[in-house]
């Protein structure tokens, strides 16, 4: 298979901007993405476009996707809407990858998109639930953040953990997100704000959970014929790692653990011929502070039951072994559901190209995770600076 | 064949206020003769509180409910207007499709109604009295409880049915509901009530065969009344008592002659007579003489005795009178039919056992989620006590929107993954806690499957299992 490059990726600012609309936010990142482009680039290359979203308030339930597309000129390429709740971004990045690798398409654009600030409470509460199974885990009587939270009671039974490591996600998190323009929450908090706030759901606090965010994300993703014209730092796509699980959190193996993040590290890190963890930097899917402790020993970023450590350690912090969530995460960056997938990817491309607003020194390659639901689909993605010779 | 009452279950719901407190509230209280009463929680309608009596009584009887042939269920409080609920308690106990159903609902005496039909029945059968009364707050509600009983009825019974009456007369007003209304009232024409009660009451004892009761459950909307109404006859006070049960349960509807009915049989001896008689507003009053004493039976003073306190802003709350129930924003639809497929798991903890690995996979549908192969799942009922594997407590603000009005009523509630074993193997069902304080639920607690209200979509009541803490 041919190798897939990012050559430009960009996002909309995240946060509350009721006014702005799905298409005006995505009008936004693609622009961004455009302008980073280094070379002298013609938007009508663009062969083929995946955008992801749940569709937050039920605005353009049908064919959002090209509606988007024809909104920002790019009239009549094929457009595909991608809907794996949170992680739909991070499959339309699959998918743009794998048009590219096989050949369909040459240059591909990838994006995501969600407006959430402008529903009502009761409303944006109903479309909070939309992703966890239904029948049963919803009319038990939870939303996400229950759910979360159950798998936060489960760890903290299990490991030596206490909610002042769940706070410490919070702390590292909007530490780094100060930093960066385009975040949501971009304000610190000390790890006594976090632990004392409000309980959200026990023992989840206001702290440990994102927002709920507006925001639109986009990365171009082209063929290495493509990128060697118009790129001078591209970033390889060296895996493209991804995997299914129940939806319901009670249907699965294990409450401390996400098995499809397991599953799609392991793909990932053959296909990019490297050992668990042997990256820079990694942005993971921290929707609440317990998903990224679980995502540390998911990815394999340490053993079960370690992540409590590495988070007192620093060796998540920016200036530690393996900064995560340089972005500031979902929690101070924030969570446009279907804009976090390839809002990840822009974080990985400025690491990659220099350019992050917390700059991890030396960084040469990253990772991104992505996770829907509470964990029924998962994307891995392992990007690397510069051309590289291999071919996965 | 000596058929009659073989066991019996009762429900009382866990919370309980004293007139004390209403009066406190309102400067006056309007329950004469009742200290305290009962209030079914938030999930908690006469569905619910039948299939937990009805569980109690097949359990004390060691009875199957896939034999029973009869089950009548009386209520003036039906979840809905129209529509046989009986069905519904049939299928969540796991009864057989072939029993005669009966839902009646028109005035309290529905109660003895469903009993002396269940035994005019062949086989074993269950009659259910299951009420939760709403009225003015300002007046009528004061007095009104909530409580469920179930008799088991069959051949070869301790305790049989001697005889019964009944007594006919037009006296509209004395308790009636309106069309459309929730509440129940009384014109309050005070002489014409009392001699409406206790005509019709001394009445039918006079057309009983019984001679001296040990025990007598007598119409008994308040404390003083099935006094008042006995001495027109000549049942002892001390009878009246040993079947009065209004003063720590209140106006319990349908329910409360029932409840009496069985705490009087449960002190009663193998040659003690007992009698039952309702009035059922309007007109209408039934009695029913029994002998013997029933043993398979619950201590209705104990039951009666226990509980939680509530304060009376709490009950306000837990009644729903301060709470529209409106679903704003719609709540999570699962279509009926949808639904429907599911009642055995929802009811029953019905799970799947995979033909290939023997895993159980919960709800019994799709492929085994052990080992993923797609076999003809075998069916097996899981035991009602599992272990909680993961908590949290669902606050303020954080339930679906479909949970919001419960929450209202009925505060914050935990939501817990639940750990079940079967032959060795184990799944997880998600499940609400009821009954309990959400804060002191921990992992690692046991905790027991109990039947309660999910939520209502479209206007129909869904009914699923709950867990409440051992």
């Amino acid at each position: 298979m041919r190798e897939a490059y990012v050559i430009g990726a960009g996002q909309s600012p995240f946060g509350s901007y009721p006014d702005e609309t799905y298409r005006s936010l995505f009008e936004t990142a693609y622009e961004r993405a455009l302008d980073s482009v280094d070379g002298d680039f013609d938007p009508d290359r663009i062969d083929e476009a995946f955008l992801g979203t749940l569709g937050v308030g039920g605005r353009q339930i049908g064919l959002s996707g090209p509606a988007v597309t024809e909104h920002i000129g790019q009239h009549g390429i094929p457009t595909t809407r991608v809907e794996n709740a949170c992680a739909a971004s991070g499959y339309a990045m699959r998918n743009a990858v794998s048009a590219v690798k096989s050949g369909m398409a040459d240059l591909v654009l990838a994006g995501g998109y969600e407006v959430m600030t402008d529903t009502s409470a009761d409303q944006t509460k109903w479309w909070l639930g939309v992703s966890g199974e239904t029948e049963w885990e919803r009319l038990s009587g939870t939303t996400f953040a229950g759910v979360y939270a159950q798998m936060a009671s489960a760890y903290l039974d299990e490991y030596d953990a206490t909610p002042e490591d769940l706070s410490r996600v919070a702390v590292k998190n909007h530490a780094n997100g100060a930093e960066n323009p385009n975040a949501h929450l971009g304000f610190t908090c000390s790890l006594e704000d976090a632990t004392a706030a409000p309980a959200v759901a026990d023992p989840l606090t206001l702290y440990h959970c994102c927002p709920t965010t507006d925001g639109a994300s986009a990365a171009l993703v082209a063929s290495e014929e493509v990128a060697r014209e118009l790129s001078d730092v591209p970033v390889r796509v060296a895996a493209s790692g991804a995997a299914s699980g129940a939806v319901g959190l009670f249907q699965r193996d294990s409450l401390t653990s996400v098995p499809a993040t397991v599953t799609a590290a392991e793909r990932a890190y053959d296909q990019a011929g490297i050992e668990a963890g042997d990256v820079d930097f990694a942005e993971v899917h921290d929707c609440f502070a317990i998903a990224e402790l679980m995502a540390y020993e998911d990815l394999g970023l340490c053993d079960r039951g370690e992540a409590p450590r590495l988070l007192r350690e620093g060796v998540t912090d920016p200036d530690g072994d393996l900064p995560v969530n340089t972005s500031g995460g979902l929690k101070s960056k924030g969570h446009p559901i279907g804009a976090t997938g390839t809002g990840q990817v822009v974080e990985a491309f400025e690491q990659l190209r220099g350019h992050g607003h917390v700059q991890v020194d030396g960084a040469e390659r990253g990772l991104t995770h992505n996770v829907g639901g509470s964990g029924g689909g998962v994307t891995v993605h392992v990007f690397e600076r510069g051309f590289g010779g291999g071919s996965a | 064949m000596t058929r009659g009452l073989t066991a019996a279950g009762v429900h009382v719901p866990r919370f309980r206020i004293e007139s004390s407190t209403i009066g406190e509230a309102w400067g006056v209280d309007h329950a004469s003769g009742i200290e305290r009463k009962a209030l079914p929680a938030a999930d908690e309608d006469a569905v619910t509180m039948a299939i937990s009596a009805a569980r109690d009584a097949l359990d004390r009887g060691n009875a199957n409910a896939a034999d029973l042939s009869f089950v009548g269920l009386a209520t003036t409080t039906p979840p809905l207007a129209e529509e046989e609920l009986a069905p519904r308690v049939v299928r969540a106990l796991g009864g057989a499709s072939d029993a005669r159903t009966v839902t009646a609902t028109a005035s309290p005496l529905a109660g003895l109604d469903v009993l002396e039909r269940a035994v005019g029945a062949d086989g074993p059968a269950l009659a259910i009295a299951a009420d939760a009364p709403t009225g003015d707050p300002a007046e009528a509600d004061h007095r009104l409880g909530a409580g469920a009983v179930a008799f088991l009825v069959d051949d070869d019974a301790p305790v049989t049915l001697v005889d019964s009456a009944a007594h006919s007369d037009e006296y509209p007003g004395v308790r009636y509901r309106e069309r459309g209304s929730e509440e129940v009232d009384a014109l309050g024409v005070t002489t014409y009530e009392r001699d409406a009660v206790g005509e019709s009451v001394a009445a039918v004892v006079s057309d009983l065969d019984v001679a001296e009761p040990a025990g007598a459950a007598l119409h008994q909307p308040n404390g003083g009344l099935p006094h008042r109404a006995g001495g027109r006859t000549d049942i002892a006070g001390a009878a009246i008592e040993r079947g009065t049960v209004v003063d720590r349960v209140g106006d319990a509807g349908a329910a409360t002659v029932p409840l009496g009915l069985c705490a009087a049989l449960a002190s009663a001896d193998a040659d003690d007579a007992t009698v039952a008689v309702d009035f059922g507003g309007g007109g209408g009053a039934l009695g029913l003489a029994f002998a013997g004493g029933l043993d398979n039976a619950p201590s209705v003073d104990e039951r009666l005795s226990g509980g939680e306190l509530v304060s009376y802003d709490r009950y306000l709350r837990e009644r729903g009178y301060v709470v529209d129930g409106e679903v704003a924003g719609g709540g999570a639809h699962v279509s009926l039919p949808s639904w429907r497929r599911s009642l055995d798991g929802r009811y029953r903890l019905v799970a799947g056992r995979c033909p290939s690995c023997g895993g159980l996979t919960f709800p019994a549908e799709g492929a085994c989620g052990v080992c993923h192969d797609r076999g003809a799942f075998e069916h097996v009922e899981l035991p009602r006590e599992g272990v909680v594997d993961a908590v949290t407590v669902i606050g303020q603000g954080g339930a679906p929107p479909e949970f919001v009005p419960q929450q209202e009523r009925d505060g914050p509630y935990a939501v817990a993954i639940v750990r079940f074993t079967h032959s060795g193997e184990e799944v997880t069902i998600p499940m609400q806690l009821t009954d309990c304080d959400p804060e002191t639920v921990a992992v690692g607690d046991d905790v027991r499957a109990t039947i309660r209200r999910v939520y209502a979509d479209e206007g129909i009541p869904r009914y699923g299992s709950k867990a409440t803490p051992i």
